[in-house]
């Protein structure tokens, strides 16, 4: 139960980051840069946007699937082994993926978006509870 | 209160709100026990129903306020909510708790009120237009 509660409490705060940033660019505004001054270096990068969908959208997808999945398993929706699985796989993709686009704001971008670095930090964290979970588990 | 104090506040209370919500859907029953008897007659339908809706006002209260939308009006129903539990479930082992989540859901209420509806600071402004009479010694 620790587990999926933490999942989902890191779940949420993707969505209120993902959210904060689609509500920014419908309103053509620029982001509050808590951190640097360079997130709109990278919100309008040519690399903001895969297929036309800008990466904000996906991280909202992932995240509210994060965190249905875990409310599922709480309220006993469906198969409890089977959503794990699929969150264990969803996680590690999006860690992978977020390291990339890490790199990719270190060496090709160079400059570093706030926003995009604190939704990485969340996957990262989610990432780390996942594998202590299924460490745990094996044990 | 500083903005980004403001969102870290706003996001943590929704995720409080969501998870009771859910954790409140998985277990109506358990939950409602905590309603007082004579609370639990006045209701229309049955226990479980109650908890259910209950259940699903906190997961979205809690939605409103993670994505920032209508948040005084989703804080203004974490207060009446949270003052709804005072009342039916009486003083227990929760109540510190719940304190304080009522606090948060204030302050988010207060500052996110809007200023058409700050029916106070017109007051203010009208009080402030009419002459000090201390000034003329």
């Amino acid at each position: 139960m620790t587990f999926y509660a933490l999942l989902f409490a890191l779940a949420s705060i993707g969505v209120s980051i993902t959210a904060y940033l689609i509500n920014t660019r419908a309103k053509q505004e620029q982001p509050v840069c808590v951190i640097g001054k360079d997130c709109h270096v990278v919100l309008e990068s040519k690399y903001n946007s895969v297929l036309g969908i800008h990466n904000e959208v996906f991280g909202l997808i992932y995240f509210t699937i994060i965190a249905l999945l875990c409310s599922f398993i709480v309220i006993g929706i469906g198969n409890l082994q089977w959503w794990t699985m699929i969150i264990t796989i969803f996680v590690s993709s999006a860690a992978v993926l977020s390291l990339g686009l890490i790199i990719l704001q270190w060496k090709i971008i160079k400059s570093w978006c706030f926003w995009c670095v604190m939704s990485a930090l969340v996957i990262f964290c989610m990432e780390i509870a996942v594998l202590t979970h299924a460490f745990i588990l094996h044990v | 209160m500083k903005t980004s104090a403001f969102h870290v506040l706003r996001v943590g209370l929704a995720i409080t709100f969501m998870w009771i919500g859910i954790l409140i859907i998985a277990n109506p029953v358990a939950w409602g026990s905590y309603i007082q008897p004579w609370a639990q007659d006045l209701l229309p339908g049955s226990l479980r129903s109650a908890m259910l809706v209950t259940g699903m006002l906190d997961i979205s209260i809690g939605i409103f306020l993670v994505f920032n939308a209508y948040t005084w009006v989703a804080a203004l129903f974490a207060v009446l909510h949270i003052l709804v539990v005072f009342t039916t479930s009486g003083i227990n082992s929760g109540t510190v708790r719940d304190i304080g989540l009522l606090a948060a859901s204030m302050a988010i209420a207060m500052h996110a009120w809007p200023d058409r509806f700050k029916f106070w600071e017109k007051k203010k402004k009208y009080g402030s237009s009419i002459p000090d009479d201390s000034s003329a010694f």
